[in-house]
């Protein structure tokens, strides 16, 4: 058999039984009203802005030590290179949320690419490279960067529902990430201990931490979702019709 | 209008509201759905119970569906997602299961009039992730890219499986003709 004769065989689809199709016509025709499509360049906004308020208020909460210590070349490197990560964070936190959508950038490399870039930049920015008090502070601020990713994993996810995740576990590994660099974000802003093993350590364990966390509860997510027809009470098609 | 253009135009009377668009879509869509379920090695009970779940998830998310993109990745996607959602919980039923007595062995698919090669027996020997390409590519028409973003993978990995899965129905047939 040739691929063509194997083509013509699979493109003959049989008919679906007209009062199965008349039965979901009914359901569905009836209960009809316009919707508002999807905005997704909005979403994507709304979560960048999210993340950017989050990170802010939590910076307003325990002080801006670092900005005020931080030199004009470490700013620019710091700054513009998490705006960056966190616009890529929030374009895939929103395409997991639309069906079908184009995902240029899938939740687990979205992750390794920010931790590989922080760690880059962090690694060229930062020269002191002492390791006093390591564990004791690293805990502390990596405690404080979740504080922060938490408030806002949640708004964002708020904001997120309004979309459908075809696979949850993906959209909260994403939206888990988008937060992980809010708080990030924060600890740049606040985080007074410019010593290279804390911030790459403890500062971009952030990311991994809050995307897992993400991951995780997507996972449970997935593994709860109701049944549509029986939420929606349709009677099944083996009960006649 | 090509048929991307005339499903997407269905698509976005759909959102605004329009009951005729969504019959017609209904109609128009569901035949490949159908197969869709069926190839996957679902039962036809189950394949319609799948469609109507479907077409009820579609209608509560179908404002996700952005106008001006194509209308079937967006569907494939969240019937993908149902059929996932109908094996786990198939699979968790069976685990509680269990079996008081050997089943009859389940009756093999006609074969197709005139005693020509079993098409459909061959796909149904294919791997899950071979099989869905090659139905959603040849019975629905859909590109390489649309499977891609259907699927969650890139057009690399669609291209790959397709090949596979055509290298295998290829043998399987030639096996059956012998």
């Amino acid at each position: 058999m040739t691929d063509r004769e194997i083509d013509v065989a699979l493109a003959d689809s049989p008919t679906v039984d007209k009062a199965l199709l008349e039965r979901i016509s009914r359901r569905i025709v009836p209960n009809l009203r316009a919707v508002r499509p999807l905005a997704a360049r909005l979403l994507a906004v709304q979560l960048i802005a999210i993340a950017a308020a989050v990170a802010f208020a939590g910076a307003s909460q325990i002080g801006f030590y670092a900005i005020h210590r931080l030199t004009d070349g470490q700013t620019a490197m710091i700054f513009p290179g998490l705006a960056i990560l966190i616009w890529l964070a929030a374009a895939a936190a929103t395409a997991a949320m639309i069906p079908g959508a184009r995902q240029r950038l899938r939740p687990l490399p979205l992750m390794a690419l920010a931790c590989a870039a922080l760690l880059a930049i962090f690694a060229l920015i930062f020269r002191d490279y002492s390791t006093a008090r390591f564990l004791h502070q690293g805990i502390a601020y990596l405690k404080a960067g979740l504080m922060d990713a938490l408030p806002a994993g949640l708004v964002a996810w708020l904001v997120l529902r309004r979309g459908f995740a075809v696979d949850s576990a993906a959209a909260g590994a994403a939206t888990g990430a988008l937060a992980g660099l809010a708080g990030v974000l924060m600890l740049e802003l606040h985080c007074p201990i410019f010593k290279a093993p804390h911030v790459m350590v403890w500062h971009t364990a952030v990311i991994p931490v809050s995307g897992a966390v993400g991951w995780v509860m997507g996972k449970s997510r997935n593994l709860k979702t109701p049944r549509t027809s029986r939420s929606l009470a349709l009677p099944k098609s083996r009960a006649g019709g | 209008m090509d048929s991307d253009g005339e499903l997407e135009a269905l698509m976005a009377s759909y959102q605004h509201g329009d009951g005729t668009a969504a019959a017609a879509l209904i109609e128009r869509l569901s035949p490949p759905l159908h197969r869709f379920f069926l190839a996957q090695s679902i039962s036809g009970r189950h394949a319609d119970d799948l469609l109507q779940e479907t077409w009820l998830r579609l209608h509560q998310v179908r404002h996700t569906y952005r106008p001006g993109e194509p209308v079937l990745p967006w569907l494939y996607a969240i019937a993908r997602h149902i059929r996932v959602d109908h094996f786990r919980r198939t699979r968790r039923l069976e685990a509680r299961e269990q079996q008081l007595e050997k089943l009859p062995e389940r009756a093999g698919a006609a074969r197709p009039a005139g005693g020509g090669p079993d098409v459909e027996a061959a796909l149904r020997e294919l791997p899950e992730s071979q099989r869905e390409v090659i139905v959603m590519l040849k019975v629905s028409g859909m590109s390489l890219e649309e499977v891609a973003r259907a699927t969650s993978t890139s057009v690399g990995s669609v291209k790959q499986k397709a090949h596979r899965a055509y290298e295998k129905l290829r043998s399987l047939l030639a096996e059956e003709g012998r």
